[in-house]
């Protein structure tokens, strides 16, 4: 018989391989097909998903997991640095996850970015991401995770400043640029603790030495990896101005992919800091905080896009809190059906703002769900996915996590955070709806609202089907390494479904006073906290550069120039010596009489001195 | 001047310092002195312009005091212990004040004051007789009573001079208040080392006087005596200008240069005996010398002052005084150093 190892390894392999051709088929010299993104790059991630179905199914029918060990890159005496791929749980599930989000994304890009000169780049650099982001999870090492995690953030880069003509898509590429360099130090912290303590960077060995003991440092430059990648409060800031990029890009990395890679990284590592109590509080409360805060955000923005951005970072700061809770399947579980429905909300955005003439304003749409009925039928079915409701695929994952929440010992303030926030999802993504798809057109009238074609129509219809099916059927066939409590009140059982619905009540309550004016001026203080963000981005990147420049100023002028210059050295000298020479020269007034006294007293005086003492 | 009287004067000076040289009897000593003094103030007062005549009034007064003083120091020793002999002086009283006496005949600090003033007020080469045979005397007897001198005061007359030789050159353009300034600091690296090794001393006083008359000629033969008068010699003599730049360094004890050959033999005595702050204190004031040195040194090699015209141009015209010493001098001032060794076997 046919090895079941084999299969599984040589699939798994194969798909990288799949994923490489077209890139280099680029590097041939002359230039390429205008059809090369659809005829190659879609067909290879294509044929990719279609490829990591079979481990896929095997893992499910028989749980194989498998680690290959591929090549023996470098050491550095006892410090071996290998290519090995590690297919657990994790990873086959992702990597078809991943892959059917690329596809649809990808052939939605086709249509989205059609008039684009430079599409076969945009399909380039989004192929590139992918095999960073498939590096990334599969990573068995530090050293390839990191690979595949600088892979991801360059590419991010390059994607946010696609309209690099545009001033603000540069400002945001550079503010995610930065903002993950300082998730990095905490990376690149962990690792060396890592090389240092553990004497590796491979993945089963720092499980095995970590056992006994469960230091905080390397843990904590995790958090700060993941706060960085993972848009957590704090580091947070790059997401929403991530929107510059086109929708694809924003759809795949910033959704689904890219951003869940601090929360991967994390769940990767979770034996090491499943005793560690401070790392799990921290996360628990990064997690709620993240959360809160963004969901409140959310609530006025008024670009479509920024709305789901916001909306990705709570769901990403629910998942911190997941993992807080010791809970790194649930978190995986959000990370796989989260992928689904907010990939759809983007494409259901890309598919209204393309059809406005480039509209991104929510108060600029309206009455699109006579006039767009699939996309904002798909638009309702993400954001009821999104909200929890019952049986679609967010509900699983959600569910189980606010249940984990509710009947763990823990922080309550992370527990009322988290409520809150669950409740501010209703009412932002009813927002959406409300103002997208319901009511009566306020766009103009001339523009060109297209459903035909099915290149966009087919990945949305594929990713609706994902957002419902995808949470039943990844949840039974995946055992649960953790045993959930299945017992509590009824109350505590429907809480999420209870707040989700207040938070609805209150959100239709609140469209309704959208065209009558009760009271005389507004309550403008709240309104403008969440609409600028909290503020955050307005002081940090400020005040920030400014203690930084002038520190440097300071130093540059102050303590080096002046005080070398002028203190210490030539003129420092000067100063120093001019009194002396002044005073040398003035006590020569001319007159002989003081000369011969002073020859006369200092001649006493040194009698005196020397032969009297 | 008549050249019978030049001849007289010129005579007793040499026999003045020779006498002293000659003499272990302090009166004899005194007397030669004297003769010195008297027969070099008329060659100062020979121009008969008020500052000359102010110039040898503020020395003769000043010389008058240091030779009563020398003489009262002596007949004090004599009345306490019977010691007419210059080296057999003992009372420490006595020898503090000829300690002193003798600082104020060759202008160490702290009375240092005359020195300036009379020098200014002298033409060049009777400002040369000054700063070098007129220390010969004094010198003389100071190597004599140096093994019974008070340590502490000399070392403080040494610092001092050095330091404030440093201090007030800095000030100056004039020439010759330089060279007084000049004079004192080196006069100071003398001192410091008169206890330890006299023979280091007397050597640094023969290589003073080279280096010394060396730059006297120079400014006499261009007949510059202010900083901004220097700044022409480069189109009288440039081939002067460049020797004297070179001497001036010399004086500022640069290396390859002979200047250099004193301060580094103080400076191994000094270090040798122990006294490392005093070794760096001294080198450091050295510093301070060197920069009017080098000022003097810039102005004359690398800028030109604003003149007319016709200056600008050089004449080259044979010079009228002879410059046999000049030359002589200047060769000992600049090339002295590679024969360190037999230069120390003269003078140990």
């Amino acid at each position: 018989m046919h090895s079941p190892t084999l299969i599984f390894s040589s699939t798994l392999l194969i798909i990288f391989v799949l994923l490489m051709f077209p890139l280099i088929v680029s590097l041939n010299p002359s230039p390429l097909n205008k059809k090369w993104a659809i005829s190659h790059v879609k067909t290879a991630v294509q044929t990719a998903f279609y490829v990591s179905l079979f481990p896929l199914a095997v893992f499910f029918d028989q749980g194989m997991e498998v680690i290959t060990t591929n090549w023996h890159w470098m050491n550095i005496a006892t410090f071996d640095i290998n290519i090995s791929f590690k297919f657990d749980q994790y990873s086959i599930i992702f990597t078809p996850v991943a892959l059917y989000v690329t596809w649809s994304i990808l052939e939605f890009a086709s249509w989205y970015m059609h008039s684009d000169p430079n599409m076969n780049r945009f399909f380039k650099y989004l192929l590139l991401f992918l095999i960073a982001m498939i590096t990334l999870v599969t990573a068995n090492n530090m050293f390839q995770l990191f690979i595949g995690w600088e892979g991801v953030g360059i590419m991010s880069f390059l994607l946010i400043g696609w309209w690099y003509g545009r001033a603000d898509a540069n400002t945001a590429a550079l503010q995610a640029v930065i903002y993950n360099r300082v998730g990095d130090i905490g990376l690149i912290l962990s690792m060396a603790w890592f090389a240092m303590s553990m004497n590796t960077w491979e993945i089963q060995q720092m499980f095995a030495s970590s056992q006994d003991n469960q230091a905080t440092l390397p843990l904590m430059g995790l958090i700060l990896a993941a706060t960085g990648k993972s848009a957590q409060f704090g580091l947070h800031p790059w997401l929403p101005s991530a929107m510059e990029g086109p929708t694809p890009v924003s759809a795949l990395l910033h959704s689904s992919t890219m951003v869940v890679a601090g929360i991967f990284l994390l769940i990767r590592l979770h034996p090491l800091m499943e005793h560690n109590q401070v790392a799990l509080t921290t996360c628990l409360c990064l997690g709620a905080t993240t959360t809160l805060f963004t969901a409140a955000c959310a609530l006025t923005q008024n670009d479509i896009k920024k709305i789901v951005a916001f909306s990705t970072s709570s769901q990403l700061g629910l998942m911190m809190v997941t993992i807080g809770l010791n809970q790194p399947q649930l978190a995986f579980l959000h990370i796989c059906t989260h992928a689904f429905f907010k990939a759809m909300l983007f494409l259901c955005s890309g598919s209204i703002i393309h059809s406005l003439n480039d509209e991104q304003d929510i108060r600029k749409m309206g009455g699109l769900h006579t006039m767009l009925p699939l996309t904002s039928t798909c638009l309702t079915i993400g954001s009821l996915a999104l909200t929890g409701m019952p049986f679609l695929s967010g509900f699983f994952s959600k569910d189980a996590i606010i249940e984990a929440l509710n009947t763990s010992h823990l922080n309550a303030w992370a527990l009322t955070l988290t409520l809150i926030a669950t409740s501010f999802t209703a009412v932002y993504s009813f927002r959406v709806i409300f103002f997208a798809s319901m009511g009566s057109p306020r766009f103009l009238p001339l523009s060109p609202l297209n459903e035909n074609n099915p290149t966009v129509m087919n990945p949305i219809k594929r990713l609706a089907w994902g957002s419902i099916l995808a949470g039943l059927f990844i949840t039974s066939n995946f055992l649960p390494a953790k045993t959930p409590i299945m017992t509590m009140p009824t109350t505590l059982k429907l809480s999420a479904l209870l707040v989700t619905a207040l938070g609805l009540l209150m959100a239709l309550e609140l469209t309704s006073l959208t065209n009558k004016q009760l009271k005389i001026t507004p309550t403008i203080p709240l309104h403008n906290f969440s609409n600028m963000l909290g503020y955050f981005p307005s002081v940090i990147h400020r005040l920030t550069p400014k203690i930084k420049l002038s520190l440097g100023q300071t130093m540059a002028t102050h303590l080096i120039d002046q005080t070398w210059l002028e203190k210490v050295g030539p003129k420092g000298v000067t100063t120093t010596q001019i009194p002396l020479i002044k005073a040398t020269n003035n006590i020569q007034q001319g007159l002989i009489k003081t000369y011969l006294t002073i020859f006369f007293l200092t001649t006493t005086l040194a009698i005196f001195l020397i032969t009297l003492i | 001047m008549n050249p019978y009287v030049l001849a007289i004067l010129l005579s007793s000076l040499g026999i003045g310092t020779t006498l002293t040289f000659a003499s272990s009897h302090w009166l004899l000593a005194w007397m030669g002195l004297e003769i010195s003094t008297l027969a070099i103030i008329p060659l100062m007062a020979q121009q008969h312009h008020p500052r000359a005549v102010e110039a040898t009034t503020k020395y003769f007064l000043t010389q008058a005091t240091a030779a009563a003083m020398i003489l009262f120091a002596s007949t004090t020793n004599a009345w306490t212990t019977g010691e007419w002999n210059i080296q057999e002086m003992s009372n420490p009283t006595a020898l503090v004040l000829i300690t002193m006496a003798l600082a104020l005949k060759i202008g160490l600090a702290p009375v240092h004051y005359w020195l300036p003033e009379v020098l200014q007020g002298l033409n060049l080469t009777t400002g040369l007789i000054l700063s070098t045979w007129q220390k010969l005397a004094p010198f003389a007897l100071i190597y004599q009573i140096s093994p019974m001198m008070n340590p502490t005061l000399v070392i403080t007359l040494g610092l001092a001079s050095t330091i404030i030789g440093g201090w007030g050159g800095l000030n100056q353009t004039q020439l010759r208040k330089i060279l007084a300034y000049s004079s004192i600091a080196h006069l100071g690296w003398m001192m410091i080392v008169m206890q330890y090794s006299p023979n280091l001393a007397i050597l640094n006083l023969i290589l003073y006087i080279a280096m010394t008359t060396a730059t006297f000629l120079t400014f006499k033969n261009v007949t510059s005596t202010k900083l901004s008068t220097l700044t022409l010699t480069w189109s009288k003599t440039p081939m002067m200008t460049t020797m004297a730049m070179m001497t001036l360094l010399s004086l500022g004890g640069l290396p390859p240069l002979t200047g250099f050959m004193p301060k580094w033999l103080i400076l191994q005595e000094l270090t040798k005996q122990n006294l490392p702050l005093t070794a760096s204190i001294m080198a450091l004031a050295a510093l301070l010398s060197l920069f009017f040195y080098l000022r003097m040194c810039y102005a004359m090699t690398l800028t030109i002052a604003p003149n007319t015209n016709n200056n600008a141009s050089t004449w080259r015209q044979k010079s009228s005084q002879t410059t046999m010493t000049l030359s002589i001098t200047t060769t000992l001032a600049l090339t002295l150093l590679p024969i360190t060794p037999a230069i120390m076997a003269l003078t140990t």
